[in-house]
């Protein structure tokens, strides 16, 4: 599974050093690097057969699933900090995006995997109160000589703002759950709110429960990628969406170079300074580097039986919102 | 520019990042870096360090990044020296688990041994949380660096300082004038500045000068293969060196 995808990528990619680096690390195509890929991918397919990468490294399956828990076991307190300073306060532009693409209504029952600190869960609270709230002026406007009392009393109903709209957020790691319940707690986020320890290739939920699935900068830390996707087809009802937020290959050949520098001696050097962690940083630009691009993850979702899939790339490709309907 | 950003960008003679494969490694925990990221980190750790003084992590990676040249001198220097040759050859380690603890509490009162484990107790310090080199690009350099933080211990039981700010200060700046290290004369310049008006009186004063003073004075102190010195007595060993009493007693 890692090896076509690779391959794919070494192809693809017109980045010099990063061509370099990529080729030094997996050693099924070291022996025959001036080969042809094709060549190569014969050979890697063979050898690593339950391998797969962590970033560049090349490791078993079964190591990856706790190297992954311990990278995000680690950065959890400063994952948010983090995410502001590597991204210069983007990522909250992002995942507003997500938000707006999804276009929730009341009664949404959604479910957020590798939701860990809760971003996209309070993000959908907010926009179904904000609906909740434009909706209820909407109705003050049109009745005419209420009295005081009849106007608090319409914005007394708290509980009602939600209109049976649940969000679940699902994290494989403990750490990120708790930082998300605080955040939860610290923000007055009380209602609608669920928190779960699963596993997004073993989702513990039954079938055809959820009309929103969202994963957002999870997949790729996931070590089987199409056995999530086939969970989230799944959980949803039928007529449910799904919707991945998640770093993409870039396009414009000018950007892709800067965001190489950028994410190559930029990031690694913010995460030891602020998180004291230079290899967990150090995991995440590599792991970007790693996921299929744009049209190739398109197909895997295809694969997993969603329909009417589409992707949108927002700033120059780093990210893409990737859609999909069970039908 | 271009080429300036293909110089930034082209690896050492190590590639960026090889820890999967351990080759390219010069030692167990070396992160190989270009130059574009010991200039970001040589500014990050510098800012982070007088943010945030408890962060002393960052002084390290500070000394790791800036101590390419003075930690060459010292090393030549160390090869000069009989003593010296002999730590860069056999590469001892002070931690918890080289030393002996009980060996070293039998040995006679006065001693170095237990004026270094009195300075650990009193002091509630351990050996063991020096972090590992990482971002220097030559094994010996490494060790060179290491020894100094290891060391660095020993050089508080010498001079007897606290391991309070004042005290690390007054041994930064004995170490600024022993080693050259541009971290260790950043935080000599550098740490006095959330001091209080009355212990920079008394730092200006009387301790600097005496600290100055010392480090000129005395050799090399890497030089001293302080793990054959478990014995000799701290005031033998501060005469060898021509280490005088501190003016001022600073409490722990």
């Amino acid at each position: 599974m890692a090896a076509p995808r690779s391959c794919a990528l070494w192809g693809s990619c017109g980045r010099g050093w990063s061509r370099v680096m990529r080729g030094c690390r997996l050693p099924g195509l070291r022996s025959s690097w001036p080969g042809s890929p094709l060549g190569a991918r014969l050979l890697s397919q063979e050898k690593r057969a339950t391998e797969t990468h962590f970033g560049f490294e090349t490791v078993s399956e079964e190591e990856k699933g706790g190297k992954v828990y311990q990278v995000f076991e680690s950065v959890a307190k400063k994952y948010d900090v983090m995410n502001d300073m590597m991204s210069l306060g983007i990522h909250r532009l992002w995942k507003d995006l997500l938000l707006w693409r999804m276009h929730p209504f009341p009664g949404t029952q959604l479910l957020d995997v590798a939701g860990g600190t809760g971003d996209i869960a309070f993000r959908f609270l907010n926009y179904i109160q904000a609906q909740h709230r434009r909706k209820q002026k909407r109705q003050l406007r049109t009745q005419q000589n209420l009295s005081w009392e009849e106007i608090a009393q319409k914005y007394q109903n708290e509980e009602d703002s939600l209109n049976g709209s649940h969000v679940v957020v699902c994290d494989i790691n403990k750490e990120m759950l708790k930082i998300g319940r605080k955040k939860a707690c610290a923000q007055g986020y009380k209602t609608g709110l669920a928190w779960v320890l699963g596993d997004a290739e073993e989702l513990p939920f039954d079938d055809d429960k959820f009309d929103v699935y969202t994963i957002a900068f999870g997949i790729r830390n996931v070590t089987h990628i199409d056995r999530a996707l086939q969970e989230a087809h799944r959980v949803l009802k039928p007529g449910g969406r799904f919707l991945c937020l998640e770093f993409s290959q870039v396009t414009n050949p000018l950007v892709s170079r800067l965001y190489d520098l950028y994410s190559f001696q930029v990031i690694p050097v913010m995460g030891e300074v602020i998180a004291k962690d230079w290899k967990s940083y150090q995991y995440l630009v590599e792991s970007i580097r790693q996921f299929p691009a744009q049209e190739e993850f398109k197909e895997m979702i295809e694969d997993a039986g969603f329909q009417k899939v589409t992707y949108e790339s927002l700033t120059s490709g780093i990210v893409a919102i990737h859609s999909g309907f069970k039908l | 520019m271009v080429t300036l950003l293909r110089g930034t960008l082209r690896p050492l003679h190590v590639p960026l990042r090889a820890a999967s494969q351990g080759t390219g490694l010069l030692y167990p925990e070396h992160i190989p870096t270009s130059l574009l990221q010991k200039v970001l980190l040589t500014a990050g750790s510098a800012g982070m360090a007088l943010y945030n003084p408890y962060r002393h992590d960052m002084v390290a990676v500070l000394g790791e990044t800036t101590g390419c040249r003075a930690l060459r001198v010292l090393r030549d220097q160390m090869k000069r020296d009989s003593e010296g040759a002999q730590i860069l050859q056999e590469r001892p380690r002070i931690s918890l688990s080289t030393l002996d603890l009980d060996k070293l509490r039998s040995l006679p009162e006065g001693s170095l041994a237990r004026e270094y484990l009195r300075f650990l107790d009193v002091n509630r310090v351990s050996p063991d949380t020096r972090a590992p080199t990482r971002f220097v690009d030559d094994e010996e350099l490494a060790y060179v660096i290491q020894r100094y933080r290891e060391v660095h211990d020993m050089l508080h039981t010498l001079l007897g300082m606290p391991t309070n700010i004042l005290g690390e200060i007054v041994v930064k700046w004995f170490e600024a004038v022993q080693t050259g290290l541009p971290m260790c004369i950043l935080g000599a310049l550098f740490g006095p500045i959330r001091l209080s008006a009355q212990h920079l009186q008394v730092l200006v004063s009387e301790l600097v000068p005496w600290a100055v003073q010392n480090g000129r004075r005395a050799p090399c102190v890497l030089n001293l293969y302080y793990e054959r010195r478990w014995e000799q007595p701290l005031k033998a060993l501060r005469e060898e060196l021509g280490i005088t009493d501190p003016p001022t007693h600073i409490k722990a």
